[in-house]
């Protein structure tokens, strides 16, 4: 009966995962085809990645998708950990009111989210670019950071404050020696979710962007409105190896799966 | 008195953080909602008298059509990545540590892909010069490519693809916490394995399947990028809507309404996930 | 010094509305070994609490050297405390542990904290350790860096909550022994918490027995085990067997009571006043002994059940309809078996005469 149930079960789960895969599988793989169309394979070659490099506006939205990525992080890093930090010290209902706060802009769609934040942003009449990115990215990638550092928070052991009190630390000692030390882990973790979180982001950079300063994914989604070509596979298929490149950091730093 | 003066200066270091989010999404929010009861003349300029036309033309028909298209995606959605999903989660939990955390990883991975690629990648699959077809045709299972773009199913397979992890996950976390002597228990009493899934297992899990439920829901109603790449935008969805509004349709004002409408409904099924779950601990995190 | 080293007054305190320590008073002097005895929940860790400043107090006051200190927040205070669970900064080896008090206060600095350090992990044995994380540490070495962690800040009071809970039977006795002979070396005062009353009896220079918030009764641990002051702690405080009896004669130094259908005397203790003739019988379960003949001053019973457990002989019998258990520690010369009747007898020091309380009411 258990050898009947564990087949089953390793027929569903590979089932499944050939389904999840396939599509990324296949992207990677036409990456390489000599052919524009998906139509034939005529023959392995890295050309369409050399076409990459050459193209001047996909390097440039690249440059800004980085910068705003690495400012989004550092930003959403020190106010996700502070935030945290903060709900420990204050009473109950605030607390909640906190988290249903942190919450929020994961909860609206992002295309609400986005409207919202072009007309409010129009009406301040600040310069769309990376100012109006790394805001509106901010927005809910500090959420992330809060959660997972939240989380690490709970697990400590409270006593550990109490005896901290109990040798003399003061509520910023205690911050300095214990709880940051502690928790640094995963701020190092979220951050790193927050910097993919934010190159991959398309909705709300769609419109965010400015005139000048478009990031990755916007653009390649008007490439991929207009047709199919392998560029758009190298492309991917790079921005994939990068991603997983981060992934991997992170996971030095936390055992633990996300 | 003494109370409220004490609990006043415990929560003072939050109002910082509660004046930045606030800020960036109260704010916004509300020039939405004041927006929308506002309209545009022909220049495209924003006409600042009050005005229900946008909320009037919402009941249109054709916009009708709209919301209930999101809706039902949304929803099939959501039953999709439940049905598929649930299994996978639920076999995962009965895995030993080593498979476990490997399978786990295996499910979590493509939540780093970009959701673009993932997207992208159903383009490529199901194209009618696509891998899939070119695999069937070139076994001669069929002789002509099958239309399978650009419809509703499409958009379908689309949305539930990318948000599929999220149902997984929450559900894993209920099914994970249960307590295995109450399965015990009822085998115990005489029951077998399918009943005792259908009155132990399924009931106390409500909390992961609303939860994963209310992950999938949400994202499904904005998401138009899926939509236009899948579904070529002949099914028109509120996403899509409210995004061509903004560019090509310049009109802001409608744009907002559709946008508070999309809002309504988030916050009426968070409130039917909260009645749901009251008094079941509910853990979205 | 003039006067006790610590003085609690009247202190109350609530959780919400439930009344935690009622009208608590207790003076605690310097150098002695003292702890804090009771069942779970009748606030013996709370008012420990109160004392190291983590709890607030709702009425009352506390007096550190004649000083208010009930004001003052925990690390203001010159008191430190060792947690159940020993609380070990997890991410700081034992010398960055124990060395954390100093650091913060600046009090020692360079050679001088480091000797500071290195004598006070002497005193708990545990030189040697100081690069080891906490993780590396077994329960019993864990426990003695944090005492060395609040040591070394030379507190006025050392608290100690339950600090052998986690520790298995053998260990802990021996670290019973251990804590005793460090607290004279350290010449620190030490407030200790448990519910273990054979814990408390051998480590305690007095103890003080708290139930449901009161306490019930202080004194050195001869006294309260000889002397039980009421039902409770007559009860809760080494084994012992308690029957109802009527009194119907008292002299100078005995009772003469019934029990069952006989008559026997008990020793007269003159710090109970007794209000009828109805009263309790309490004898220590291990100072009687059973035997076939009739003696003076023996009660009769019915033997019900015999179990041998090691060293222990444990008797249980039927007197009066009422069941009695006696334990024995050495071969007894009348060879009884189940359904015999047999004679108790009780060494006068074993048995006292409580007054009647409702039993119900004392145990809930």
């Amino acid at each position: 009966m258990d050898k009947r149930v564990s087949a089953i079960r390793t027929f569903y789960l590979s089932l499944f995962f050939i389904v999840l895969y396939i599509p990324v599988l296949s992207v990677i793989l036409y990456s390489f085809n000599k052919s524009p169309s998906t139509a034939q394979w005529t023959g392995f070659t890295l050309d369409w990645y050399r076409d990459l490099f050459r193209d001047r506006v996909i390097v440039e939205s690249l440059k800004i998708s980085v910068q705003v990525a690495v400012l989004t992080s550092i930003l959403s890093a020190i106010l996700g950990t502070a935030t945290s930090i903060v709900s420990m010290y204050v009473t109950r209902k605030m607390e909640k009111t906190i988290r249903g706060i942190m919450l929020l802009p994961l909860l609206v769609p992002e295309v609400a989210l986005g409207i919202s934040l072009l007309i409010f942003f129009t009406a301040l009449k600040l310069p769309f670019g990376i100012l109006t990115l790394v805001l509106s990215h901010s927005l809910f990638c500090v959420p992330y950071v809060y959660i997972m550092v939240q989380l690490r928070l709970k697990e400590i052991n409270k006593s550990i404050f109490e005896a901290a009190k109990d040798l003399g630390a003061t509520r910023g000692q205690i911050i300095r020696t214990i709880i940051l030390p502690l928790v640094t882990p995963s701020i190092i973790t979220s951050s790193l979710l927050a910097l993919a979180i934010s190159l991959d982001d398309v909705i709300i950079s769609t419109y965010m962007s400015g005139p000048t300063s478009t990031t990755l994914p916007v653009h390649i989604f008007s490439m991929m409105r207009v047709g199919v070509t392998p560029k758009i596979n190298a492309l991917c298929t790079l921005i994939l190896v990068g991603t997983f490149f981060i992934v991997g950091l992170s996971q030095l730093f936390n055992k633990k799966v996300l | 008195m003494k109370a409220k003066a004490k609990s006043l200066k415990k929560n003072a270091p939050a109002i910082p953080i509660l004046v930045w989010i606030g800020f960036l999404v109260g704010v916004p929010l509300i020039f939405v909602v004041v927006l929308s009861f506002l309209s545009r003349d022909n220049l495209g300029n924003i006409v600042f008298k009050f005005s229900l036309d946008n909320y009037k033309r919402m009941f249109d028909p054709i916009y009708l059509r709209v919301f209930a298209n999101s809706f039902l995606l949304a929803i099939l959605t959501g039953f999709i990545t439940l049905i598929i999903g649930y299994p996978v989660a639920y076999f995962t939990t009965r895995l030993k540590a080593k498979k476990r955390s490997f399978v786990t990883a295996l499910i979590v991975l493509p939540f780093w892909v970009s959701s673009l690629l993932r997207t992208y990648g159903w383009v490529i699959l199901l194209g009618k010069t696509g891998l899939i077809n070119n695999v069937l045709v070139g076994l001669n299972i069929i002789d002509q490519p099958l239309n399978m773009m650009y419809k509703f199913s499409t958009t379908l397979i689309g949305t539930a693809y990318m948000l599929i992890p999220f149902m997984i996950i929450a559900v894993y976390n209920s099914v994970d916490k249960l307590d295995r002597s109450l399965l015990e228990a009822s085998y115990d009493l005489g029951a077998g394995k399918w009943k005792t899934f259908f009155n132990i297992t399924l009931p106390l899990t409500i909390p992961g399947i609303s939860g994963g439920f209310t992950l999938v829901f949400i994202p499904s109603l904005g998401m138009f990028f899926v939509s236009d790449l899948l579904g070529g935008g002949r099914t028109v969805f509120l996403g899509n809507l409210i995004n061509t509004q903004v560019t090509r349709g310049r009109n802001r004002p409608l744009a907002a309404a559709f946008s508070v409408g999309m809002i309504v409904l988030v916050v009426l099924v968070l409130l039917i996930y909260n009645r749901v779950t009251k008094n079941k601990g509910r853990e979205l995190f | 010094m003039q006067g006790p080293l610590l003085s609690i007054k009247n202190i109350n305190k609530y959780y919400g509305d439930s009344h935690i320590l009622k009208d608590v008073s207790l003076d605690i002097n310097d150098g002695e070994f003292l702890t804090l005895l009771g069942p779970s929940g009748c606030g013996k860790t709370t008012l420990l609490r109160c004392i190291a400043g983590l709890e607030n107090i709702q009425s009352g006051d506390i007096l550190l050297k004649g000083r208010s200190i009930k004001n003052l927040a925990p690390n203001k205070r010159s008191v430190n405390t060792v947690f159940q669970n020993y609380a070990l900064f997890p991410h700081m080896n034992v010398y960055d542990n124990v060395a954390y008090g100093p650091r913060i206060k600046k009090s020692f600095k360079g050679e001088a904290l480091e000797e500071k350090v290195a004598q006070v992990l002497e005193l708990v044995q545990m030189t040697g350790f100081e690069k080891r994380m906490p993780d590396q540490l077994s329960g019993g070495q864990m426990q003695r860096v944090a005492i060395a962690r609040a040591l070394i800040n030379e507190p006025d009071i050392l608290l100690l909550d339950e600090p052998l809970g986690a520790l298995d039977l053998k260990l802990r006795k021996y670290m019973q022994t251990e804590l005793a002979h460090l607290q004279k070396r350290a010449k620190t005062t030490f407030v200790y918490v448990t519910h273990d009353q054979e814990e408390a009896l051998n480590m305690s220079d007095r103890i003080v027995v708290i139930h449901k918030g009161k306490i019930l009764q202080q004194g050195s641990p001869r006294e309260i085990y000889n002397n039980p002051s009421n039902l409770f702690v007559a009860d809760f405080i080494g084994d012992r067997n308690i029957l109802k009896v009527s009194i119907i004669d008292k002299d100078q130094k005995y009772f003469t009571i019934k029990v069952g259908n006989t008559t026997v005397k008990v020793r007269y203790s003159r710090s109970h006043t007794y209000e009828s003739d109805q009263a309790l019988l309490a004898v220590h379960m291990d100072k009687m002994k059973i035997s076939c003949q009739n003696g003076a001053n023996s009660i009769q019973g019915e033997v019900l059940s015999i179990h041998y457990a090691g060293s222990q002989v444990r008797t249980e019998l039927s007197v009066g309809g009422e069941k009695f258990t006696v334990i024995e520690y050495q071969n007894n010369d009348c060879d009884y078996k189940i359904g015999d009747l047999v004679f108790i007898s009780w060494e006068e020091t074993g048995a006292l005469i409580l007054p009647m309380e409702d039993i119900e009411e004392s145990e809930s």
